[in-house]
């Protein structure tokens, strides 16, 4: 079994974390696209499908609370998988409201990320 | 007779001035002139009530009549009292005063006099009363006696008390509870806050180990990973400066350093900080050559710093961010205008607060310490620091005005 390549959307508004993330999961094999806000997240959406979501939760303009707002009413993005990451406080109970279908708290190990990821992406035979 | 001494006319209109009662015990028949029918019986309605001590007192203040109220209120019985001047009733510093003559002067000339205080019974207790004294006088206007109406509001005072108190308590408790919210809210935002950097510090140190294994680290990835943990480190730096500011300036530890402060000079050097970064452009400065005033620099620095800081935050590039100084009222005003967020009554009312940020700006940078570090080290000056919404539109403004000379904090 080997991982499927998947593309994958980073939203974060702290440009080291996102820009590091971005970096690192490329190398992993992955496509990646990067967004500092829901606002641009959906913008990415808009020309592009991801498979997964990396969601900060707090950003400027629009927070993760809005953008899944939106992405639920995307034909094509509705169903699409979303990791919440955040340093936010409560972050069990906030990710169980977006609907998340994970979650890792800031700061995190590199290692749990990848291995967080790999869990919620379809494996090819 | 005990019953006519107990007692007098209620006649407002009599037919001539009256003697003042003299001796020990005044001969209060000499006053009562012959009662009729309908006087009797008013005489013993006001005899019977018992709620108001209702009495007459002569014009020197000496008791005249007394009635069951002015027994049940003030504990004497109509022997022990009548003949006494009515100053007895009174605390002993009021007594000292003049206070009582004083009234019966004040409702001789006006006609009547209306009081709450405190009063004492025969006993020494106090009680605390409502006293209405009106002059009876005579067709040509001169006061005979007065009648004097006492009622005992010490319950109401009392309960009035009790839910002053008990008002005071909720304040209290209200308080006490917004500012535990205000500490959560706080300890959210600066846990998110110092996270976020640690987060990136352990992320990008991750991902260079993770690029050395695989073969991936070469020197342009190395730099950039070095600059990325400078970055975060710089950010977590500024955050720790921030905290500690607040808890310096509410400790106040270290000492203050006055002198002349050139607020045109140092504003420029401020907006140059600024300029250096990604807002190039957006500061617009309107000032004399200089404008100085005695003050702290490196405190009306970092006032000058948050305030153009808040003002690039709350608003988007390409908006321009106004800085206007005018010599104003002995003072320097310094005003920094945006065309961000803005802000609504209560957020400015509460903008200057520890962690009293504006509703708009949960999603804002920063642990929203920076305008009430401004406004701690504006009042320690002797200024003034407001905020307000921007007349012309979208925006904010926030105005400092810093005293020439009164630059000494306390």
């Amino acid at each position: 079994m080997t991982q499927r390549v998947a593309r994958i959307l980073v939203v974060e508004d702290d440009e080291t974390l996102r820009e590091t993330l971005t970096e690192v999961l490329a190398d992993e094999g992955h496509e990646v696209r990067g967004a500092a806000h829901g606002y641009e997240a959906l913008e990415r959406l808009d020309e592009w499908s991801a498979d997964l979501i990396v969601l900060d939760l707090m950003m400027p303009r629009m927070d993760a609370f809005e953008f899944r707002e939106h992405q639920r009413h995307r034909p094509d993005a509705a169903t699409t998988k979303v990791m919440v990451l955040s340093a936010a406080r409560e972050l069990a109970s906030a990710a169980d409201r977006l609907g998340a279908d994970a979650w890792l708290a800031k700061p995190f190990n590199l290692a749990d990320v990848i291995d967080s990821i790999a869990e919620l992406l379809p494996r090819s035979a | 007779m005990a019953t006519q001494r107990a007692t007098g006319s209620v006649n407002q209109r009599m037919s001539g001035p009256q003697e003042t009662v003299a001796g020990d015990r005044p001969a209060a028949e000499t006053l009562t002139p012959p009662l009729l029918r309908g006087e009797v019986a008013f005489r013993l309605l006001v005899d019977a009530v018992e709620d108001y001590a209702i009495f007459l007192l002569a014009t020197d203040g000496r008791v005249l009549t007394w009635n069951l109220g002015a027994q049940r209120i003030k504990g004497y019985t109509a022997d022990e009292i009548v003949g006494r001047h009515f100053s007895a009733f009174y605390t002993a510093d009021e007594r000292d005063e003049g206070r009582p003559m004083r009234l019966l002067a004040w409702a001789a000339e006006h006609g009547r006099f209306e009081d709450e205080g405190w009063r004492v019974r025969k006993d020494g207790s106090r009680f605390w009363a409502n006293v209405i004294v009106t002059a009876l006088t005579d067709e040509a206007g001169v006061p005979y006696a007065f009648a004097k109406v006492t009622r005992d509001l010490t319950a109401r005072r009392e309960a009035e008390e009790q839910q002053r108190t008990l008002l005071a308590e909720q304040r209290a408790r209200a308080a006490a509870e917004e500012a535990l919210l205000a500490r959560d809210r706080f300890l959210s935002i600066a846990s998110h806050e110092l996270k976020t950097p640690v987060a990136s510090l352990q992320l990008v140190a991750d991902s260079v180990a993770r690029a050395r294994e695989s073969g991936r680290l070469d020197d342009a990835r190395l730099d950039t990973g070095l600059g990325r943990i400078a970055r975060a480190t710089r950010r977590l730096a500024a955050l720790l400066d921030e905290l500690l500011d607040v808890s310096r300036l509410t400790a106040d530890v270290t000492p203050w350093e006055l002198a002349p402060v050139d607020m045109v000079a140092l504003t420029d050097e401020v907006i140059a900080r600024f300029t250096d970064g990604v807002d190039d452009g957006r500061i617009q400065l309107a000032a004399p050559d200089v404008a100085v005033i005695s003050g702290d620099a490196s405190r009306l620095d970092q006032v000058l710093t948050n305030l153009v800081d808040n003002a690039l935050k709350y608003s988007a590039p390409p908006t321009p961010v106004d800085v206007d100084i005018r010599e104003v009222d002995e003072g320097v005003e310094v005003s920094v205008a945006d065309r961000g967020l803005g802000l609504d009554e209560a957020s400015a009312e509460r903008m200057f607060e520890a962690f009293g940020r504006g509703s708009n700006a949960e999603h804002i940078q920063g642990l929203g310490l920076g305008l009430h570090i401004a406004h701690q080290i504006v009042s320690r000056h002797g200024g003034r620091i407001e905020a307000r919404a921007r007349d012309d539109g979208p925006g904010a403004v926030f105005r400092i005005w810093i005293p020439r000379d009164g630059g000494a904090p306390a």
